[in-house]
C-alpha cells in the first residue's frame, strides 16, 4: 500500500477534499486487511488440510496377526439411500436372514472366531460406494459384500483389489465385474445366460410368432445388457424387432413408447427393466390392448411388482435366475425364515443373492477355520486365503448348486422359467415354475475340485 | 388426420397436463415471491403417498411400520382432494421454515434456493424411512367400473390418463377464474404485480404469500395423488423427476405467467410424444433442447412478460 | 475419520465450489458446472482407455492392477478437459449469458440434462454403465492428494490475484450492479463470459481429475442434483470470498460421510443442514468481514489495534 504517512500528511494540508480521501483511505485498508485475512485463513486451512493428510495416514490393519478370540468381520455395503434402496432394502433382508441362520448354525457346532455382520450404506451413487468400502477395509473387514449397483462396483472393487480384500458382489452383472481383479468375484449370474430361456418358452408355446416389439431401460446398466441378449436371441432365431423403444428408470407414464410399439401390431413383447417401471409397463401394454405375450427380463423377478401391474401381472414368461419354488433344504430353509417376517410373500431373487453372498463367505470362512487357517495370519494373507477357498468351494445356494471360475465369474447351473399366476384380488400372486433347466450338470461337488 | 398423428396428440396432451399442473404450482409462488421453491418435487411425492394412505393402502415391508396403514379406508374421489389439502399444509410449513425467516430478513432470494432444496431433501428421506423405497401401487378397485381404456378414432387413451387430464384442466380453470374474479384472487395477483403499492392498498402481503403456498401445495399434492392413481408411486423419488420437468415448463411459459405455464407443458408434453421411436432414447434431451433454444430466441419464455429480476 | 480417498474427494468438492463461485462472483447464476464436469471426466476416461498414446502413455495399459498411469498423461488430460470445457463455454457462452437470474439457472440445467442424456446415447460412452477399468496414476488414494491439492491451490491462488485485479474488480462491480458497470465502462458481456470459461476449464480439469479417482466414469456423474449439491457449497461457505466455496466444499463433502454413525436417518439430517445453515449464516460460514477481522489481528498483542 502506498505509504500512509504522506497520505495522512497530505490530509492535514488539504482539508477541504479530507471526507473523500479518508473514506478513500478506509477503503484501501478495508481490502488490505481482507487480503491478509484471506492468506491467513487459507493458511490455516492449508494446515487443517495437512493435518488430515497426516490423521489420515492410519495405520492399516492388514499387517496385523489376527487375534484368536476376535470375531472375523464381513462388511456389507448396499444401497440404504437414494434410488437404489429399492435393491439395498431386499439385499439388508437377504444379509440380516443368513447371517441368523449361519448364526445359529455356527452356535449348533462352534468352529474358531465368530463371524460377524457390518452394514454400512453404500448409497446410489459412486463417491459414497467407494468410502464405504475404504471405511470397511480400514476397519479390517475380512471380506465385503457389495455394492448393490454395477456402475458403483466399477469404482468401488478396485479399491478392495488394490487393497487385497475379496469382494462378492450379490447383485452386479455387468460385463467385466469379477474382470475388475482376483479379488473380485459374484454370485449374480449375467443375463447372457438366462434371457434366451424365456424367448425359448414364448416361441414354443406359440411358434408364429414374427412380430416382436422390444422394450428397456436405457440408463439401467442390467437392462441394457439384458436386452442385447434378448435381441441377440431373437435374431438367432430370425426375428428381427419391428419396434425397439428406450425409456428410463424415472419414467412411468409410457402411453407414447407403447403407442408406437402397437403400431406395428407386435406378437411378443419383450422387457428389460426394473420393477416399477417394468411393472407400469406391463400394466399399460395391457390397458392399452395389448393381448400377446410378454416376455420380461430377470429385473421383475421380485413380488414387488404384484402391486405395480396387480392382476395384468398374470401369465408375464420370465426366466429367472432363482426360483422360490426350488425344493433343496437350503431354498426352504430360506424361505421358511423370510416368511417368519413376511408371511404372505416369497423372496425376491436380489435378498435369494444377497443370502448366497453371506453364504459362500461363512462357507468359506467356516472351511478355513475347519482347517486351522487362519492361525498366526495376518489380515492380509487371511484375506488372500479367503479369496482362495472361497473361489475353489462349491456351494448349495437357495440359488441351487454354484461354484466360481478361477476369474471369480459365477457358474450356476439351475435355470427356471416361471409364469406369474395372479390370484384373484390382484394383490397377490407367485411365479409358477414352468421348466427347470440344468445348464451346468456338474458330476459330484468333490470330482471337479482343483 | 392419420392415426399416428392423433395418437400422439393425444398422448402429449395428456402428459403435458400433468407437466402443466406441476409448473402452476411453482408459478404461483414466483409470482409473488419471486423465487423458485425447489421443495414442489417432494410436495408432489408427498402427495402421492398421502393419497395412498388414506385410501387405506398399506405400508410395505421396507418401512418404518410395516405392514401398517391408517384406520381409514376413503375412496378416491375423497382421499385425493384430501390429500391435496394436507399437501397445501405441509407447504406453509415448508413456506415458514424455508422462506419466512429469508423474507423477513431480506436475505438474498438466492438462499431461498438451497433453504428449499434442504426441505425436499428432508421431506423425501423421511418418506422413505417411514413407506420404504418400493413401489406403491392404488388398489385396482378406485375406479373399477370404468373401462380401461377408450378408443378415440384409431388412437387409444387409458381412462385413467383421461381422468388424470380432466382433473388437470378442471384445476387449471378453477384457478383462473379464482385468480380473475374472487377477492384474494385479485389481491394475489396485486402482490405479484407490485408487493408495495399492494400493502399501501391494505392487502396484508403475508397473507398471500402463504394463500400462493398453500395453493402451490395443493396443486403438488393433486398432481401426486393423480399420477399414483394412473401409474403408481414409484418410490419417494418420483416427485422429482416432475419437480425437474416441471422447472423446464415454467420457464418455457414465462416465469409468472400462469397461461403461459399451461401453454408451456402442453407444448413440452406434444414435444415428447412426437419424438419417433428411434431417438426415443433423447426424448428427455429434446425437450431441454427446446427450452434452452426458446430461452435463446425469447430469453422471457414464450408468453412471459419482461424479466423480473429477483433472483 | 477422514481417510485420504475421502480427502481427495472433498478436494474435489472444493474445486466444483469454486467453479460454480467463479460466474457467482460476476453476478451470473450458473449451473453449468456438473455439465462441464461429466466432459472432462468423460473425454479423460476415453483417452486414457482408448488413446492413450495421444497423451503419452503406453498402450496396453491394465485397469485396476497396474498403477501405470504416468502423471504427466494425466496432467496433460487435465489440461485438454479445461481447454475443451473452455472452448464450449466460449461458444455458448456468449447466447447464454445474455439470459439474467432464473432463467440463466434454468438454461444452464437444461444444458447439465442434455449433457447427460448425450453421455448416456453416444455410441461411445458406454451407456448405462459408462466407461469402466480407467488406468490409474497411483496405486493407493493417497497420490490423487497431489493433483487435487495443486490444483486446489492453483486456483486459489488465481483467484486471489483476480481481487485486485482489473478483472476481478469489474467482476465485483458486474454482481453490485450490473447496468452502473456498464457505464463506467466496463464491457459487461467480456468480463461475464471471461468468469464462464474459467468455471468451465476448472470444473472440466476436475472431471478429468475426478474420472481416474473413480476409476469409473458415467452419465449419472453430471446431474440437477450435483447442479443443486455444488450450489449448496457455495452458499452455505460464503459467495462472497473464494475461501467460502472451498470451505463449504470440503465441509458439504465430508458430511455425509460423517453422519455415517446416525444410521438410516443421516441424509434426514444433511437436509437439515442444508436447510438450516442458510437461516443461521445467511452470509455463509467465510464472509468478507470475518476475513478482515482476522486480517486485523496482530500477533503481538493478539487483539485488535
Amino acid at each position: 500500500m502506498p505509504s500512509l504517512d504522506s497520505t495522512a500528511a497530505q490530509l492535514t494540508l488539504q482539508p477541504a477534499q479530507n471526507l473523500e480521501r479518508l473514506e478513500r483511505l478506509e477503503r484501501l485498508e478495508r481490502l488490505e486487511q481482507r487480503r491478509r485475512g484471506a492468506l491467513r485463513l487459507a493458511a490455516v486451512l492449508a494446515a487443517g488440510l495437512g493435518g488430515l493428510v497426516l490423521l489420515g495416514q492410519r495405520n492399516d490393519p492388514a499387517s496385523a496377526t489376527l487375534h484368536p478370540d476376535q470375531p472375523l468381520t464381513i462388511g456389507a455395503v448396499i444401497a440404504l439411500t437414494g434410488n437404489a434402496n429399492l435393491y439395498g432394502q431386499d439385499q439388508r433382508l437377504g444379509l440380516a436372514l443368513a447371517r441368523r441362520w449361519f448364526q445359529g448354525q455356527a452356535a449348533a457346532t462352534p468352529c474358531g472366531r465368530p463371524a460377524v455382520l457390518r452394514l454400512e450404506d453404500g448409497a446410489s451413487d459412486e463417491a459414497s460406494a467407494m468410502a464405504a468400502f475404504n471405511l470397511q477395509i480400514n476397519r479390517g473387514a475380512i471380506a465385503l459384500i457389495g455394492p448393490t449397483l454395477s456402475q458403483q462396483a466399477f469404482a468401488a472393487d478396485p479399491i478392495a483389489q488394490r487393497r487385497g480384500v475379496p469382494v462378492v458382489a450379490p447383485s452386479n452383472t455387468a460385463k467385466g465385474i469379477p474382470q475388475i481383479g482376483r479379488f473380485i468375484s459374484r454370485v449374480s449370474a449375467q443375463s447372457s445366460v438366462i434371457a434366451p430361456l424365456s424367448v425359448a418358452e414364448a416361441l414354443r408355446r406359440d411358434p408364429s410368432i414374427r412380430r416382436v416389439a422390444v422394450f428397456y431401460a436405457q440408463d439401467d446398466a442390467y437392462s441394457t445388457a439384458e436386452t442385447a441378449i434378448f435381441q441377440q436371441a431373437l435374431s438367432a432365431r430370425g426375428l428381427a424387432p419391428v419396434s425397439i423403444q428406450r425409456t428410463q428408470l424415472a419414467d412411468n407414464d409410457f402411453q407414447t413408447p407403447i403407442t408406437a410399439a402397437l403400431q406395428q401390431r407386435p406378437d411378443l413383447v419383450v422387457i428389460s427393466a426394473q420393477a416399477v417401471d417394468g411393472g407400469n409397463l406391463i400394466r399399460q401394454l395391457r390397458e392399452l390392448g395389448y393381448r400377446g405375450q410378454i416376455v420380461v427380463g430377470n429385473g421383475l423377478n421380485t413380488p414387488n411388482i404384484y402391486p405395480i401391474c396387480q392382476r395384468y401381472c398374470d401369465g408375464i414368461l420370465i426366466a429367472q435366475a432363482y426360483s422360490p419354488e426350488l425344493a433343496s433344504p437350503i431354498n426352504q430353509a430360506f424361505v421358511r425364515l423370510y416368511h417368519q417376517g413376511h408371511p404372505d410373500q416369497a423372496p425376491s431373487q436380489i435378498t435369494a443373492q444377497a443370502w448366497t453372498a453371506y453364504q459362500v463367505l461363512a462357507e468359506a470362512i467356516e472351511r478355513l477355520q475347519r482347517r486351522n487357517g487362519f492361525h498366526q495370519r495376518t489380515l492380509a494373507q487371511a484375506r488372500r486365503l479367503l479369496n482362495d477357498e472361497l473361489l475353489a468351494g462349491r456351494y448349495d445356494t437357495p440359488l441351487g448348486p454354484i461354484r466360481f471360475r478361477a476369474d471369480g465369474e459365477v457358474v450356476q447351473g439351475r435355470f427356471y422359467v416361471a409364469q406369474v399366476q395372479m390370484q384373484a384380488d390382484g394383490r397377490r400372486g407367485r411365479f409358477t415354475l414352468v421348466r427347470d433347466i440344468d445348464l451346468d450338470p456338474s458330476p459330484a461337488p468333490d470330482r471337479r475340485r482343483p | 388426420m392419420s392415426d399416428a398423428l392423433l395418437q400422439s396428440l393425444l398422448n402429449g396432451i395428456a402428459s403435458g397436463g400433468v407437466y402443466a399442473l406441476v409448473a402452476l404450482g411453482y408459478t404461483l409462488i414466483f409470482s409473488v415471491l419471486g423465487v423458485i421453491n425447489f421443495a414442489q418435487g417432494a410436495l408432489f411425492s408427498l402427495g402421492g403417498y398421502l393419497t395412498y394412505l388414506l385410501m387405506g393402502g398399506r405400508i410395505g415391508v421396507n418401512g418404518a411400520l410395516p405392514g401398517g396403514m391408517l384406520p381409514v379406508a376413503m375412496p378416491f374421489w375423497l382421499a385425493l382432494p384430501l390429500a391435496a389439502v394436507l399437501s397445501g399444509l405441509v407447504a406453509l410449513v415448508v413456506e415458514r421454515i424455508a422462506f419466512a425467516p429469508l423474507r423477513r430478513r431480506q436475505a438474498e432470494p438466492l438462499l431461498s434456493l438451497i433453504t428449499s432444496l434442504g426441505a425436499g431433501v428432508v421431506l423425501v428421506n423421511l418418506l422413505q424411512i417411514l413407506m420404504g423405497a418400493e413401489g406403491y401401487a392404488f388398489p385396482a378397485s378406485a375406479l373399477a367400473s370404468l373401462p380401461v381404456s377408450l378408443a378415440i378414432g384409431a388412437a387409444r387413451i387409458r381412462t385413467l390418463q383421461l381422468l388424470l387430464l380432466l382433473v388437470c384442466a378442471l384445476a387449471v380453470l378453477a384457478l383462473t377464474l379464482w385468480l380473475d374474479h374472487s377477492r384474494s384472487g385479485r389481491a394475489l395477483r396485486a402482490v405479484a404485480e407490485d408487493a408495495t403499492t399492494a400493502r399501501l392498498l391494505g392487502i396484508n402481503s403475508d397473507r398471500m404469500v402463504r394463500l400462493a403456498f398453500w395453493i402451490s401445495g395443493v396443486l403438488a399434492g393433486l398432481g401426486g395423488g393423480l399420477i399414483g392413481v394412473s401409474v403408481s408411486l414409484a418410490g419417494p423419488y418420483f416427485g422429482m423427476a416432475f419437480g425437474l420437468k416441471g422447472l423446464a415448463v415454467l420457464v418455457l411459459g414465462g416465469l409468472g405467467s400462469v397461461p403461459g405455464a399451461i401453454a408451456g407443458g402442453l407444448l413440452m408434453g406434444l414435444v415428447e410424444a412426437f419424438v419417433p421411436s428411434a431417438l426415443s432414447g433423447w426424448r428427455d434431451a429434446v425437450a431441454f433442447a427446446i427450452l434452452f433454444v426458446v430461452l435463446l430466441l425469447r430469453p422471457d419464455g414464450l408468453l412471459g412478460r419482461r424479466a423480473v429480476e429477483k433472483v | 475419520m477422514i481417510d485420504h480417498a475421502l480427502l481427495v474427494q472433498m478436494l474435489l468438492g472444493a474445486l466444483l465450489g469454486l467453479s460454480v463461485y467463479l460466474p457467482l462472483a460476476a453476478g451470473q447464476l450458473s449451473l453449468a458446472t456438473p455439465a462441464f464436469y461429466a466432459i472432462g471426466g468423460t473425454l479423460a476416461a476415453l483417452v486414457s482407455t482408448r488413446f492413450p498414446q495421444l497423451v503419452g502413455a503406453g498402450t496396453g495399459l491394465n485397469g485396476a492392477d497396474a498403477a501405470a498411469f504416468p502423471l504427466h498423461a494425466l496432467l496433460l488430460e487435465m489440461l485438454l478437459a479445461g481447454l475443451l470445457c473452455g472452448g464450449l463455454a466460449l461458444a455458448l457462452g456468449r447466447p447464454v449469458l445474455r439470459l439474467r437470474g432464473i432463467y440463466l439457472a434454468i438454461a444452464t440445467i437444461a444444458l447439465v440434462e442434455i449433457v447427460r442424456v448425450a453421455i448416456l446415447n453416444l455410441p461411445f460412452t458406454g451407456g448405462a454403465v459408462g466407461i469402466f477399468g480407467i488406468p490409474q496414476v497411483f496405486a493407493t488414494a493417497s497420490g490423487y492428494l497431489l493433483p487435487a491439492l495443486g490444483l486446489l491451490l492453483l486456483a486459489g491462488w488465481g483467484l486471489q490475484h483476480l481481487e485486485t485485479r482489473p478483472l476481478g474488480l469489474a467482476m465485483a462491480a458486474i454482481r453490485d450492479d450490473e447496468l452502473a458497470a456498464r457505464c463506467l465502462g466496463i464491457h459487461t458481456l467480456r468480463v461475464k463470459l471471461t468468469a464462464f470459461v474459467l468455471s468451465a476449464v476448472l470444473a472440466g480439469s476436475t472431471g478429468a481429475l475426478a474420472a481416474h479417482v473413480f476409476n469409473t466414469w458415467n452419465a449419472r456423474q453430471g446431474s440437477f442434483d450435483a447442479s443443486v449439491t455444488t450450489l449448496a457449497f457455495v452458499i452455505l461457505g460464503g459467495s462472497r470470498t473464494w475461501l467460502g466455496p472451498v470451505f463449504g466444499g470440503l465441509l458439504l463433502t465430508a458430511l455425509p460421510e460423517l453422519l455415517r454413525p446416525v444410521g438410516d436417518a443421516r441424509l434426514v439430517l444433511f437436509g437439515l443442514v442444508i436447510l438450516l445453515g442458510p437461516l443461521l449464516v445467511p452470509q455463509g460460514l467465510i464472509t468478507p468481514a470475518l476475513l478482515e477481522r482476522i486480517g486485523r489481528w496482530r500477533w503481538s498483542t493478539g487483539g485488535k489495534p
